[in-house]
């Protein structure tokens, strides 16, 4: 079998459709991931992260290249596949009609899970879900986050050493997110590879291992955080408080051509690309002759990074 | 076959669980049967060259073929339902084929099927009195197996290239119509047009009509009916094949 969970060979996917130019939503990737971690694929809407998805978890078949998952190719052996993965798909994806304990037994049945062990493992996931007080309920009857709650539970019922998750935390409130964080940490000790997509980049920087960012279906960088943030050296951010904000204050940071910029209330953050012995040169011009409440000085984030290099058109730092 | 049976017992779950499924499955063609059936016996009688059959033994194929055909598109539009729910995309991911999908649906419809058959032959001998040949029961219930699976498999089809329910919903109604009436489903053949009765002998329809109505009271030409047969395995075949080939080009 081979060492790695995912190998990933130029692959492309085009979808064509009469009358209209086709769009290549994955456009010649390349890579691999070793097993037993976290990786996640960050990128903005439409960069394909989903599309890639659905090729690796067999939902779609590749234009050209190749996906193999634990050594097993997603085209010619689909069903090798289907055995080692489970994944979390971007939409809602529960029985309606079904209630929550059906729901959880009916996926183990499909996993091939016996009945005392399907029983035992859904007793658990339903307390640590907090589904107790549904478990009898109609997951029609639910609300959206509950149904989330749902669909990613199911997962946790079987432990396929490859687990893909497509934007997992959606509808999550703030502290069962946390407790699935420790969860999928847990998941990974035990052996599992997780490959996760996500748009909220602080849970990609506390989570993955190593991160692929991707644009417009190619490859933008690759790495742990570190070595993303050597990717980003320069950036800083820098957040300023007034007492009053400055009317001119707008003015002075068009001028400075920060990545991003925001004014709120009395305070400013704006992310900068400079030399490091300028930062505080510019942290005393705009606050020269102003009483500065707070002033804080940052390294880049990988929220800036990731926007530097997605927005970094037809420049290929990988 | 483990994947078979976790599609049938998710069928299974989904239709004890939920009391309207059973109503349009299993009780509303016996309402065709005791309502439709039962008031045209009594205006109109039996129909002219059938000898002693009356409306009611006449249309009890027709009623078992009703449900085949309603069964099957009942859960061929599932695929929407499924659809809609996301769970669609996220079962191609289990460990299971595309035709193991497949049939495992058809072998659960298929059983309620057979299910419905016997409930309406029951109420039918036991409400109306009509006269079913027993011995013949066996091939009658692999008609209504073989007429379920083929109708689900056609329209499995259309629900699996249609993107949106409402022009799924129109097709059907429209098939609904036209399958139905052009067939030997509510009339005998015989009295009608030329053209309506060749149209009727094309509609695959008929040949399930035909062969349920052999076996379940004693009528028509063993022989043309049998090639009747034949024919209809090949348009169920040839309909699973297409079907299962636009279950691959899912995306």
């Amino acid at each position: 079998m081979s060492e790695f969970a995912l190998e990933v060979e130029s692959l492309v996917k085009v979808y064509a459709s009469r009358g209209k130019a086709p769009v290549r939503a994955v456009d010649g990737m390349s890579f691999r991931v070793p097993r037993g971690i976290i990786f996640g694929l960050l990128g903005p809407n439409g960069a394909g992260k989903s599309t890639l998805l659905r090729m690796l978890t067999t939902l779609t078949r590749p234009t050209e290249g190749t996906a193999k998952i634990l050594g097993y190719d997603a085209v010619k052996k689909p069903l090798e596949v289907r055995k080692r993965i489970s994944s979390v798909i971007q939409e809602t994806a529960v029985e309606l009609f079904l209630s929550v304990k059906d729901n959880l037994l009916t996926y183990a049945r499909f996993q091939g899970l016996d009945k005392a062990m399907a029983a035992r493992r859904a007793s658990a996931l339903i307390e640590e879900f907090q589904l107790g007080a549904e478990v009898d309920r109609k997951v029609q009857d639910l609300s959206g986050g509950f149904r989330r709650r749902v669909q990613v539970a199911k997962v946790f019922m079987v432990e396929t050493p490859v687990l893909f998750l497509d934007e997992f935390s959606t509808g999550m409130d703030p502290i069962l997110k946390r407790q699935m964080m420790n969860r999928l940490r847990a998941e990974v000790e035990k052996g599992r590879t997780i490959i996760l997509t996500t748009q909220v980049l602080s849970e990609a920087e506390d989570l993955c291992d190593d991160i692929l960012i991707i644009n417009k279906g190619k490859q933008i960088a690759r790495g742990d955080l570190n070595t993303l943030k050597l990717l980003s050296q320069g950036v800083y951010d820098i957040t300023l408080a007034f007492d009053c904000l400055p009317e001119t204050i707008a003015a002075e940071v068009a001028t400075l051509v920060p990545i991003r910029s925001s004014i709120d209330a009395n305070t400013i953050d704006l992310t900068i690309k400079t030399e490091e012995g300028r930062v505080m040169e510019i942290v005393s011009a705009l606050s020269r002759d102003r009483r500065v409440l707070r002033v804080e000085v940052r390294g880049a984030s990988l929220e800036d990074i990731f926007v530097e290099l997605t927005t970094q058109e037809g420049k290929d730092i990988a | 076959m483990s994947a078979l049976s976790a599609v049938v017992y998710r069928e299974a779950k989904i239709r004890a669980t939920n009391f309207t499924f059973i109503f349009w499955d299993l009780f509303f063609p016996l309402l065709y049967m005791l309502v439709f059936g039962v008031g045209v016996n009594s205006a109109l009688g039996a129909p002219a060259g059938l000898g002693n059959v009356n409306y009611n033994e006449f249309f009890l194929a027709g009623i078992l073929a009703m449900a085949s055909f309603a069964i099957a598109s009942n859960t061929s539009w599932s695929f929407f339902l499924d659809r809609d729910n996301g769970i669609f995309y996220e079962m191609l991911t289990y460990p299971m084929s595309r035709s193991e999908y497949l049939l495992g649906k058809v072998i659960f419809n298929v059983f309620i099927a057979v299910l419905q058959a016997a409930l309406t032959l029951a109420v039918g001998r036991l409400l109306l009195g009509i006269r079913v040949h027993w011995p013949r029961l066996p091939l009658l219930l692999a008609g209504m197996a073989v007429g379920t699976a083929g109708w689900f498999f056609f329209y499995a089809i259309f629900a699996l290239k249609t993107k949106r329910n409402d022009v799924f919903n129109s097709v059907t109604s429209v098939f609904y119509f036209v399958f139905m009436f052009a067939s030997s489903m509510f009339y005998p053949l015989e009295p009608l047009p030329v053209w309506f009765r060749r149209a009727a002998l094309l509609n695959p329809i008929t040949w399930e009509i035909d062969w349920l109505r052999l076996t379940s009271i004693g009528i028509g030409n063993f022989r043309s009916i049998l090639l009747e047969g034949v024919g209809f395995v090949a348009f169920a075949l040839a309909c699973f094949i297409y079907a299962v080939r636009c279950l691959q080009q899912q995306e």
